[in-house]
């Protein structure tokens, strides 16, 4: 088990934070720290507006960062498993981004 | 175009759902969901159901779904209403069925202040729903409704819930109705087309595999990849398994088939299972029911998963080649390329396997035969009612059915060869699902046989639906496998508990059937004897425009056999009460 970083594109919705902190007490995952703020500068994530075709406004997104304790195969689960939520636009480990079902090889959050 | 229409949102609500294309709704009125009731009235494209229970109504709804692949609809009153709904939601979840719920919720400014009949709907269901919506603008009402019917039957199909407050849909307030040709969700989109790349590796395990075994599920079913998979197993000739939830996906009576698999699979498709080379996943899970101990699971093959859901795949057993997409499309793009390989591909090479096969068949065996020694002298047995069935109907049938030991015996012995006509809880494993399921699937097929093999258990869980049924004149057969215990508990206390049969026995406090079924204005028929029950069926199935409830009393001590033996592997079965693997 080690500690690990995960980031969360989401939309800002009502309801959307708590289906994500949900979603870690339903499968059995533990949340160590948690962190979530509107976001005002779209500039980091400009390829998520390509990729989606999509042009992000003022107050629609969040970004969610949570530090979780967990094992390598469980990290791919959790990633998989919070990329299904619908108000999820993105997650990303250290090392992967789930882009809407598209895996790109790196940390882009 | 003219001016657009003026609508309160309960009208702007049904006229969504009329251009959604539903024709049904199941529901239960009440003080919070009034205002759309109202529109009900006074409209009538669409019928609605009044069921006598809201589980009856989910459940209505999600016997309508699997039996179309349309989604079904429900429509509950806020509190107790939303609540009771709950169980259904679940079931349909579990087994990803494409279900929109709509619930009445308090008025906006009542929210958050414990008013009468209040709950957070949207809480309550979260974790047993694909996703929800709560209608805060009444303005958004069609294009909510769009998402949520988009959402509820792309992908992994689920269950969508839409609470609207009451005073969203005040007749007073109108707005302008125009219904969305699309549903826009920019952080959805699942995938349809597999890659190239996973199909070709695919191709090649698929040719040269020597022990391969398609395991075909539910996912297939939601797919309607039927005749890609037939014509798959056309070209590679491989024997066939399907999960609970995939039965009919591939016809029963092929040869190639080998029953289903798992907790109570047949001996030769566990076996097959376990002694592959090649397992290729068809929208199939790797559920428990499924795999037994799965660090012991089939421990030379390697792993094809065909999927449409990210998290189902190497999420309990590893895959080695994961093929994201349709179902149906990625199956399609197999064919193709397989269709281009076909002289290097011989099927001659999998007759060792297929003798293989033979012989567990032929030693282990279920005996497909066994209504043909019956005599009075022997209590009545579950699996030989389930045989007279099939050949009273003649294989037929749409057959629902609840939860235990029937449920088992009806996936056994009732050979389903098209898929979408067995229509059963197998994941959350819900009592009490078999008459409104069966309910719903009459609605959509009036004219089709439709029968609920249940058991004196379950069916107490729903039986209010009787009344549902001569209300809307449903013409369903009941077949009560009735043992006068909870018989899957009764079992496991057999094999687990040293016998001792704790709760699982009324204690003579049956009801009699017959006059239930009589008060409700059904036909009753009670059956004890061998020697009147093929009879006794015949009868119930020639009163075609009757609701007939067939109470059968069969052999108390009997068990569902082949059964897993807990935290082995597939191999390991207990195959009578005295005789395991």
């Amino acid at each position: 088990m080690i500690k690990r970083k995960l980031t969360l594109i989401m939309e800002n919705k009502p309801g959307a934070l708590v289906r994500v902190v949900g979603l870690f007490h339903q499968r059995g995952y533990n949340i160590e720290s948690l962190h979530v703020d509107p976001v005002d500068d779209f500039t980091p994530y400009r390829f998520i507006e390509e990729q989606l075709e999509t042009k992000f406004k003022e107050n629609e997104i969040s970004r969610l960062t949570i530090q979780t304790l967990v094992s390598d195969s469980l990290m791919r689960q959790i990633l998989r498993q919070l990329n299904k939520l619908i108000d999820v636009i993105a997650v990303s480990n250290e090392e992967t981004t789930y882009l809407k079902g598209v895996l790109l090889d790196e940390n882009l959050l | 175009m003219g001016t657009k229409l003026k609508l309160s949102g309960a009208d702007m609500l049904m006229h969504a759902l009329h251009d959604e294309g539903v024709e049904l709704i199941f529901g239960y009125p009440g003080g919070a969901a009034l205002h759309i009731y109202d529109a009900i009235f006074r409209q009538d494209k669409i019928e609605h159901i009044l069921v006598r229970h809201e589980q009856g109504a989910t459940h209505a709804a999600d016997g309508y779904a699997r039996s179309t692949g349309k989604p079904g609809v429900v429509l509950v009153t806020s509190g107790p209403g939303a609540t009771n709904a709950i169980t259904g939601i679940a079931t349909a979840f579990m087994d990803s069925i494409p279900m929109v719920v709509i619930s009445g919720q308090v008025a906006s400014h009542l929210i958050g202040t414990d008013a009468f009949q209040e709950t957070d709907m949207i809480g309550i269901s979260r974790p047993v729903v694909k996703h929800s919506y709560c209608v805060f603008d009444a303005n958004e009402i069609p294009k909510i409704v769009k998402e949520a019917f988009h959402v509820a039957t792309s992908g992994r199909p689920g269950p969508v819930v839409i609470d609207i407050p009451k005073d969203m849909t005040a007749p007073d307030n109108l707005f302008e109705y125009e219904y969305p040709k699309k549903a826009n969700i920019r952080s959805y989109n699942p995938p349809i087309e597999p890659d190239e790349n996973q199909i070709e590796r695919a191709v090649t395990e698929l040719m040269n595999a020597k022990r391969p075994v398609i395991y075909a599920g539910g996912g297939a079913i939601a797919s309607n990849a039927e005749e890609e998979l037939f014509r798959l197993n056309e070209i590679l000739d491989a024997p066939v398994t399907n999960t609970l939830m995939g039965l009919g996906i591939y016809p029963a009576t092929h040869h190639r088939f080998l029953g289903m698999l798992g907790m109570h699979g047949t001996y030769q498709a566990n076996m097959a299972m376990h002694n592959a080379d090649l397992i290729i996943a068809i929208g199939a899970r790797f559920d428990d029911r499924i795999t037994n101990n799965p660090s012991k699971f089939s421990p030379g093959a390697k792993v094809i998963h065909f999927d449409v859901d990210h998290s189902s795949v190497s999420k309990i057993i590893e895959a080695n080649i994961a093929v994201f997409g349709q179902v149906k499309n990625s199956l399609s793009a197999i064919i193709k390329l397989l269709e281009t390989k076909l002289d290097q591909y011989n099927k001659d090479t999998l007759q060792p396997w297929h003798d293989q096969i033979k012989n567990w068949k032929s030693s282990h065996g279920l005996n497909y035969e066994l209504y043909k020694d019956e005599s009075d002298e022997n209590p009545i047995l579950p699996q030989a009612v389930v045989q007279h069935v099939y050949n009273i109907t003649e294989g037929k049938a749409y057959v629902t059915s609840d939860v235990g030991q029937h449920q088992m015996f009806a996936a056994q012995y009732y050979h389903f060869d098209e898929p979408r006509k067995w229509i059963n809880s197998g994941s959350m494993g819900t009592m009490g699902f078999g008459l409104p399921a069966a309910m719903g699937v009459k609605f959509a097929f009036p004219n089709e046989e439709v029968l609920c093999i249940t058991g004196e258990g379950s069916i107490q869980m729903c039986i209010q639906e009787l009344s549902t049924c001569l209300q809307y004149n449903l013409p369903i057969k009941i077949i009560n496998i009735n043992n006068e215990a909870l018989g899957m508990v009764k079992q496991w206390q057999d094999m687990n508990y040293g016998g001792r049969h704790s709760q699982s026995t009324y204690q003579n406090s049956l009801p009699d059937f017959v006059k239930l079924a009589e008060s409700y204005g059904h036909v009753g028929i009670k059956v004890e004897k061998n020697s009147e029950l093929k009879s006794a069926l015949e009868k119930a199935f020639s009163m075609k425009d009757r609701l007939v409830f067939v109470d059968v009393y069969v052999d108390p001590e009997e068990h569902v056999y082949p059964m897993l033996i807990a935290n082995h592997s597939l191999e390991d079965m207990w195959l009578s009460k005295d005789k395991k693997t």
